[in-house]
């Protein structure tokens, strides 16, 4: 987490585009939920880019492809904060992660849910945080996102 | 020690036919020889019951249940009959709560690998994260048996590891048969591993299996096919392509208080399991076990399955009002019901037939207490899958078709209606 952002600046060769523009190799090391709170782990060092194109002016995406065949998003507003990750893969994603420093509201929300038929999909709207979860081994998909630094105009469904 | 052992069939009882059917296959090492003629067909059906779940389970929904027997690999004593095991044709293997194995005073002995460590699990549901060790058992259903099949003892520390941080941290971890509404699961979907050989060879090995030191402490690790948590019935000596699924229609549009099904294992293997040849969809499917859903005339399909370990129909429609009270918050509360829907499932590769499926939605508010089988329940909003639940199985017989196994024309990985 943060003590390994420096590793994670030097090893991780992010692509980045936006406004349909490449840019340079992204300055930043991949962050979770909220932006500031935390950077991705030491695992992050094995991780490559890869690039991808939107036009939307509204936010900038980052992709990351991890060994693991993990792929995540994240999803920056215009002040810098990621306000949405996303993820798809063939195991769960460690959400401590993703989630940063609001991994425990999500948890603390799952753990109320007595819902033990939702073996393949949860949504949990905890205070500050939407975290939308289905797949099974073999394929997870999710995405998470805070509701109020969504950009004007930009619904969760088209961040995938 | 409990000595039980005997056929897991379950104590409603399946009729005379099978009931005979399954005496005649009776084990405990005398055997039945065939007298004359032909070899009687194994016995390849057991009951499945939708009810409330086993004591502790807090009144499940449309969860069907299989009664399984299970024996300490090797033992002929070490064996018992493991009620209400949730049947899931959405994932593989055999999984059962350790402490309903402890209750059982069976003791499964831990897989090791190659270097002496202890091979343990980090199994994810949605919903929450199991977390055991891998163990050997010999699993008998009907006339069928598996043995020295890899299982996972859910909720397991006895080998002296705890889960690493990323499995089930902070509370998501199942650990219970409260957390779980069943004794255990009975993985029966299109695959003979849970996860297959992703998880042999890769460079950086999938935080699925581990292997654990005596002091505690795990490592994620390739784990090899034969070592992986596997399904049951690939292991079979016969009847080992699939299954098939059958529930009967309900009789009550607003719940039934049980209902009493079948699992039969086998495709075309026996008189009793035949694939129809006309008037069915056999929907192949990825090598995640997902054939493509297009809901409400969408353009493009999501990966989609069939699945009796989810208790509704799970899609997101965000027009479709969610439960916002009551015993089904967070379900789909149509403002007019029944809300009539369809999609179209179309198979992947070999298998790509399409076929439409009309479904609806109830409004579960008018769902009577007690009862535990619920036609056309639906939720899972958010969701990037479509996942076909126990609903859609009332009034069915689904087939699920085992990866390079084939029956018929037909060859798995498929689901089949």
């Amino acid at each position: 987490m943060l003590q390994n952002r420096n590793m994670a600046i030097r090893l991780i060769r992010l692509g980045f585009v936006s406004l349909g523009l490449a840019v340079a190799l992204d300055p930043t090391a991949f962050a979770s939920l909220g932006g500031d709170a935390a950077s991705i782990d030491a695992d992050a060092a094995s991780m490559r880019g890869t690039p991808i194109t939107h036009l939307s002016p509204a936010y900038t995406v980052r992709e990351i492809a991890g060994d693991s065949s993990m792929d995540v998003r994240e999803f920056s507003n215009a002040r810098g904060v990621v306000f949405a990750v996303s993820w798809s893969g063939p195991v769960f994603p460690d959400l401590r992660l993703l989630l940063g420093s609001y991994f425990g509201r999500y948890a603390s929300a799952l753990a109320a849910l007595d819902h033990p038929g939702s073996r393949r999909s949860v949504r949990i709207a905890a205070p500050q945080i939407v975290v939308e979860s289905s797949g099974h081994l073999r394929a997870y998909r999710g995405l998470a996102y805070l509701p109020a630094e969504l950009p004007a105009g930009v619904t969760s469904t088209e961040l995938q | 020690m409990n000595t039980a052992r005997r056929q897991a069939t379950s104590p409603l009882g399946l009729g005379l036919l099978v009931a005979a059917s399954l005496l005649s296959a009776c084990r405990g090492g005398t055997g039945t020889p065939a007298l004359s003629g032909a070899p009687a067909p194994v016995p390849n059906v057991v009951m499945l019951v939708v009810d409330a779940g086993p004591t502790g389970a807090g009144g499940a929904i449309n969860h069907a249940y299989v009664t399984v027997n299970v024996c300490a690999s090797g033992s002929q004593t070490q064996c018992a009959n493991i009620d209400h095991v949730l049947l899931d044709t959405g994932s593989n293997g055999l999984r059962l709560v350790a402490s309903v194995l402890a209750a059982h005073t069976i003791a499964l002995k831990p897989l090791s690998d190659s270097a002496g460590n202890t091979l343990e699990e980090c199994m994810s549901f949605v919903g929450g994260q199991t977390w055991g060790a891998v163990a050997l058992a010999d699993i008998h259903l009907a006339g069928e048996t598996a043995a020295k099949v890899p299982v996972q003892v859910m909720n397991d520390t006895s080998s002296g590891a705890p889960p690493p941080a990323n499995c089930g941290a902070n509370g998501t971890l199942i650990n219970a048969v409260s957390g779980f509404a069943a004794n255990g699961v009975l993985g029966v979907g299109v695959f003979e591993q849970d996860c297959g050989q992703s998880c042999v060879a890769a460079a950086t090995p999938l935080p699925l299996y581990y292997g654990c030191t005596a002091a505690g402490v795990c490592t994620a690790e390739n784990v090899p096919l034969t070592d992986q948590v596997a399904n049951p019935v690939a292991l079979f000596a016969g009847d080992n392509n699939g299954v098939i699924v059958t529930l009967p229609n309900l009789q009550s549009a607003n719940g039934d208080p049980s209902v009493q099904g079948t699992l039969v294992f086998g495709i075309s293997t026996q008189s009793d399991n035949a694939l129809p040849s006309s008037g069915i969809a056999v929907l192949g499917t990825d090598a995640a076990g997902d054939f493509r859903t297009a809901y409400n005339g969408a353009a493009t399909g999501i990966p989609g399955l069939i699945d009796s370990g989810t208790d509704s129909y799970a899609f997101s429609d965000p027009a479709i009002a969610v439960c916002a009270s009551g015993a089904f918050v967070g379900y789909y509360c149509p403002a007019v019901a029944p809300l009539s829907l369809s999609a179209v499932n179309t198979g992947v590769g070999a298998n790509a037939t399409s076929s439409t499926v009309d479904f609806a939605l109830a409004d579960p508010n008018s769902f009577v207490a007690g009862a535990t089988a619920f036609i056309d329940l639906g939720g899972g909003g958010g969701s990037t899958t479509f996942t076909w639940g126990m609903p859609f199985f009332y009034g069915r017989a689904i087939y699920v078709g085992i990866d390079q196994r084939a029956a018929g024309l037909y060859t798995g990985p498929y689901y089949a209606y």
